[in-house]
Order: C-alpha cells, then structure tokens, then sequence
C-alpha cells in the first residue's frame, strides 16, 4: 500500500494487488473502488462551504457524509470539509484522473 | 507503480463533471419542451404540440447517450435534478424564440465542453462530441427556418393556423 497524498487530517492509500484504495480518516480507514472513490469525490466536491458561513443555510456548520452505499457515515466540520476537499483535488491529480491547473495554462 | 486509477477510467475528471453538467442540460431541455408541448395543446396548437413531444424526447436520448459514455468511460453518470421549468409563454412566437435561445444555449456548453477537452488532451471526449455539434447545426437550423417561416406567415387571422399546420414539415 503506498500513499498518494496525505492533506492535514487524511491521508489518501493506493492498494494495487487489491485493485482498490483506502483513506485513513484518523478514527477510520476506508477501503474504497475506484467506483466509490468518484462517489465520495462528487459528494464532497458538491459541498457548498459558503453554507457554513450562514446560519439559515447550515446552522451547525456540519456536514453529514455518507460513504460506499451507506456502509460508513462521518459528521465532519467546516475545517475538515476543507481538508478532505484538498485531498481530494490532489489525491486525483496524483492518481493521473485530473489535470494539473499548470498543465492547463500551458 | 501500476496505474489502477488509470486502467479503471478512460477520462478525465474534468470531462467527467463537463458532461454530468451537459447531462443536466439534456434533461432540463428534455422536460422544457414537455412544457411547450402541454402550453401548445393546451392553446390549439396541436401539430407544434406534436413538434415539441418528439423534440423532448430526442434530448432524452441525447442526454442517454452522454450517460452511457461515462459508463462506459467508467465514470460516474450522476442521473440529474431539474428544476425551473417555465410553463409560461405569450404567444407561439415566444415558444419558438424561447427553444432557438435554449438551443443556442446548449450549443454554447457543448462548445465549452470540447474546448475543455482538448486543453487536457482528452481526446475520447472531444471525438465522442462531434456528433453533438453537427446535431446541434441541425437543431438550432431547424428552429430557425420555422421562426423564418412564421415571421413570412403572419400571426393575423387564419396566420396562426397556417403556422401550426406548416410545423408538420419539420416532424420527420
Ligand atoms: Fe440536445
Ligand atoms: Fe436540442
């Protein structure tokens, strides 16, 4: 198993001769698809942090994520949306699924 | 290292969240033109009415074709939310303007998505959405020579009449 990228709270795991990945969570690691990878990734991405800054739109600042099919539920906050966002921006650019914004401008 | 990720998925992210936007477009066009057909017999414009019900479900298909590109990418198609959809028109003219705008509109995002395409090399995109460009010259073609049509016609007296019996022309 080898790290692909590591943000401030998670960490990201390819596991090759498992076909699959995991993400360390701190209390948790999840073993993740690549199916269930993209899942988490829409998910999280969808998450509208401006939200948390409201308190009509999001009163607690909390976000409630529930992963691969509803096997693992996470309660995380406004920091930790953050971080889990940056890993997984990175963590897709590491494994070759998103293009580099440099790459882009070239 | 053995590239998992690679050999799992053919395209980029990127596309991928381009094309879940234009699936989302294909339905919310899919569900508008639904609504012009209802405006449409509901106001005795039933060849239109015809028109419309066809037009809603070709972007049905076109929106099936883009989900199963991604399946078959081995993306991850998200089935769409559509909302806002506009039952409200004042004339047949105004239906027909409203569908030549949202047709420009898709052929904007369509356009966008290829850009996008080849600025990342994605080249399985940018190939896969050729055909929605030159279907996208034929839609907006098509809704144009009606617009020209109606505007020779007239809207005066029988004009109406005339207009919805011409629009049979463009059912194939
Ligand atoms: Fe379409
Ligand atoms: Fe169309």
């Amino acid at each position: 198993m080898n790290v692909i990228f590591q943000s401030t709270y998670y960490t990201l795991y390819q596991a090759i001769d498992e076909r699959c990945f995991y993400i360390d969570f701190g209390n948790k690691t999840v073993r993740m698809s690549l199916c269930q990878l993209l899942s988490l990734r829409h998910k999280v991405m969808n998450i509208n942090i401006e939200d948390h800054f409201d308190s009509d739109l999001n009163s607690h600042g909390f976000e409630v994520l529930m992963l691969c099919n509803k096997a693992h539920l996470f309660i995380l906050n406004t920091l930790e949306v953050l971080d889990l966002k940056n890993l997984i921006e990175n963590g897709f650019m590491e494994i070759g699924l998103s293009v580099r914004s440099v790459e882009l401008t070239r | 290292m053995k590239d998992i990720a690679r050999q799992s998925m053919s395209i980029k992210v990127e596309s991928m969240d381009l094309l879940n936007g234009q699936i989302k477009m294909e339905a919310h066009a899919s569900a508008t033109y639904l609504a012009m057909a209802s405006w449409c017999e509901q106001n005795g414009f039933f060849t239109s009415a015809k028109f419309f019900f066809k037009q809603a479900e070709e972007e049905r298909e076109h929106m099936m074709k883009i989900f199963n590109f991604l399946v078959d990418t081995g993306g991850n198609p998200i089935s769409p939310e559509i909302t806002d959809i506009n039952h409200d028109y004042s004339s047949i003219t105004d239906v027909f303007e409203s569908t030549l705008e949202h047709e420009v509109k898709v052929t904007k995002s369509i356009h966008n998505i290829v850009k996008k395409a080849r600025e990342t090399g994605d080249i399985a995109t940018e190939r896969f959405l050729d055909w929605f460009v030159m279907e996208q010259v034929e839609e907006e073609n098509t809704i144009r020579d009606i617009l020209d049509m109606i505007e020779v016609t007239g809207t005066e007296g029988v004009g109406l009449q005339m207009i919805d019996n011409q629009v049979a022309n463009w059912i194939e």
